[in-house]
């Protein structure tokens, strides 16, 4: 047995190198696992005999324990150990006068998209462009970016808001306001702030959603209210 | 090798036995004196002359209640006058055990008298003259204890906003944090206050609830209009007019309380279990309304016992004792903050302090079409990780994220020992440096 334990890490390092001299093919790129060393898929749990079965569930050790060998301590950050406290303030959070700051200077330049080693040459816009692309593809590394639009255009004019109201006012039915939201670039909310329907339009809308709600059954109905209320516990921070 | 104590030898002799015949009062004095611990006196000054009213001999029958005094004779030989007087007389705190163990059990300075501490015990409701009393006592623990508290929350945390503030303090100085602290001093209470009661137990009334004034604030003129219409109360207002824990002063709690009762009572005629009429929350430790009065007076007793300590030793042992018996208690202040919008906030704080605007960005994910999904969100601004959550659905995870950056944001400390404006009163201490002020809140609530 402990020379299979011995024999592992060896084998895996002979498969790295061997991935490292040949180009990566996407699927051995996605897994962090030698080819030959992933777990069989799912629904061949067991082969025909203990011996391979063994042998197949016999999976090295994660990548990140499988280290260039150091002499000195080093940290193994796999799994995460826990969700990061909130006492431990971000470094870009920390105020101009913390000590902290001036004794991480380094961080200080990690963590800047704009600031660069070499003070000396001079600023170009060219450059600048290029700078910016830069960051926007160090950024976009970090991970996709999930949630609403990011930043505000402030395209609207004075007149695009009075245009907006009229048609609002004249046919709240044709012009919705997710129509007007598309239509002017912006979001729905700017339409709600510009926009104020007629009296008659608001309560044959709120008629209409009441109508659908009085058709829901007991399970849509408690499904909804916990919806709402497990946001409420999560404002709360009780989940 | 220990001490023999030939004196203690026939101690269990005179023990009072319950089937033993009835002594007559002048043979039982002066055993009583002779086995008097001698420790109950902590210091000589305060060994005074006996009372006049332990001499007379016809003075036993103090409490006609009925019970067989020949055959479970009172621990404490009372005159017929202590009856008369609302609280224990200041003498007999000296001849307390429980008092004597009360003031050993804290590891209270010398310097504090037994008829100090006694004075803690009693409250308003038992005893109403503010000279016996321990209203005055509380106002000034009230008064250190809140200052404390919120001084050095201000230069540990900061950038906590005023309403979390508050809670923090009231978390720490409130009634139900100072109640638990009293309840572990190991008070108990008298079953009601009188002159007969040991000097050493909590005495107080929850029949006749009495305000005594023990913090600063103002009565609002709107007072009246705030429950009824649900008025809101701004923070700077709250800042101005009421407590210290940002809540309406209480108008007179003496007339509020009074009103539900007599409503019950209206109310439980037709009924024949008593105790069921009482309030729909009636248990055999009391209804709610008792339950929070009782909280109260075991609140106050705590800040009058810290009153007490300023007033015979002094600011710095007061400072010690609050800092040994309230600020030691744990308190997790990132339970306390709860939000509306946090993306929203968050996006107003980057733009507040130039800040890149913060990107919500997916770190990892698993079962994604199963029944139970978590997704890791991390909050960007620019390079830098502002904050992560783990949620079920990507928008709780986003949330979360905006929750944890703008709690690190507010939960911001410039180290464990910070130093407080309070440890400058100090003798030779070192220059003071410029606490942290932060510029203000996000959002005003």
């Amino acid at each position: 047995m402990e020379a299979r334990l011995l024999r592992r890490p060896a084998l895996t390092c002979c498969h790295r190198l061997l991935l490292a001299s040949r180009p990566i093919t996407p699927a051995a790129a996605s897994s962090p696992l030698p080819v030959t060393l992933q777990q069989p898929s799912a629904g061949a749990r067991h082969k025909s005999t203990t011996r391979r079965t063994k042998r197949a569930l016999n999976i090295s050790p994660h990548t990140s324990f499988l280290g260039p060998p150091t002499t000195t301590d080093r940290i193994i950050f796999n799994p995460p150990a826990s969700t990061a406290s909130v006492f431990h303030t971000p470094f870009k959070f920390l105020p101009k006068t913390d000590p902290r700051r001036r004794a991480n200077l380094m961080e200080l330049f990690a963590s800047s998209t704009t600031i660069k080693f070499n003070p000396t040459v001079t600023p170009d816009p060219a450059d600048a462009d290029a700078d910016a692309a830069d960051a926007t593809a160090a950024q976009d590394a970090l991970g996709p970016k999930i949630g609403g639009r990011v930043g505000k255009k402030h395209h609207m004019t004075k007149e695009d808001v009075l245009e907006m109201r009229r048609l609002r006012e004249e046919d709240p039915m044709t012009n919705s306001v997710n129509r007007l939201a598309a239509q002017y670039g912006c979001s729905h909310l700017f339409v709600l702030m510009c926009c104020k329907a007629p009296r008659e339009h608001k309560e044959k809308h709120i008629a209409a959603g009441e109508l659908v709600k009085s058709r829901w059954g007991p399970r849509r109905r408690t499904a909804r209210e916990d919806r709402k209320r497990r946001l409420e516990m999560l404002f709360n921070g009780q989940l | 090798m220990k001490r023999l104590r030939p004196e203690r030898w026939t101690g269990q002799l005179l023990a009072a036995r319950p089937g033993a015949p009835p002594a007559s009062a002048g043979a039982l004095r002066p055993r009583c004196v002779a086995s008097r611990p001698r420790q109950l006196c902590l210091s000589a000054r305060r060994q005074q002359q006996q009372p006049a009213w332990e001499n007379d001999n016809d003075s036993f029958d103090v409490l006609q209640d009925g019970t067989d005094h020949a055959r479970y004779p009172p621990l404490e030989r009372l005159p017929a006058s202590v009856a008369g007087y609302p609280s224990p007389l200041p003498e007999r705190a000296l001849k307390s055990a429980k008092l004597a163990a009360l003031h050993a059990r804290l590891s209270l300075p010398a310097k504090i008298p037994l008829q100090t501490m006694a004075r803690t015990l009693v409250d308003a409701s038992a005893d109403e003259n503010p000279q016996f009393n321990n209203a005055n006592l509380a106002f000034v623990g009230h008064s250190l204890i809140t200052y404390h508290v919120a001084e050095w929350l201000m230069c540990r945390y900061p950038r906590l906003p005023m309403n979390i503030l508050y809670s923090a303090v009231y978390a720490y100085a409130g009634d139900e944090a100072l109640h638990q602290v009293a309840r572990s001093w190991g008070v108990e209470s008298a079953a009601a206050p009188g002159g007969e009661v040991d000097p050493g137990l909590l005495q107080f009334s929850l029949d006749k609830p009495v305000t005594s004034i023990i913090k600063f604030g103002y009565k609002r003129v709107e007072a009246a209009y705030l429950e009824k219409f649900k008025w809101r109360r701004g923070i700077s207002s709250r800042v101005v007019f009421d407590d210290d824990f940002g809540g309406v002063v209480d108008k007179t709690p003496g007339v509020e309380h009074e009103e539900p009762e007599e409503h019950e009572e209206r109310e439980d005629d037709g009924m024949d279990d008593a105790e069921e009429g009482l309030s729909p929350s009636y248990t055999s430790y009391g209804t709610d309304e008792t339950r929070k009065l009782a909280e109260k007076v075991h609140a106050n007793f705590a800040r009058a016992t810290v009153g007490a300590v300023y007033a015979h030793c002094g600011r710095e042992t007061a400072k010690a004792f609050i800092n040994a018996h309230i600020m030691s208690r744990t308190l997790d202040l990132s339970k306390l903050f709860a939000f509306k919008q946090p993306t929203r906030e968050l996006a107003l704080l980057c733009a507040r302090e130039d800040f890149d605007h913060p990107v919500a960005r997916l770190l990892s994910e698993t079962g994604r079409m199963s029944r139970t999904p978590v997704f890791v969100v991390g909050i960007y601004s620019g390079m830098d990780k502002l904050g992560e959550g783990a949620g079920p659905s990507l928008d709780m995870a986003r949330f979360k994220a905006a929750m944890n950056a703008l709690k690190a944001w507010y939960l911001y400390s410039p180290g464990d020992n910070v130093r407080v404006p309070s440890d400058m009163l100090a003798q030779d201490a070192k220059p003071w440096e410029p606490a942290h002020i932060d510029m203000g809140e996000i959002i005003s609530r």
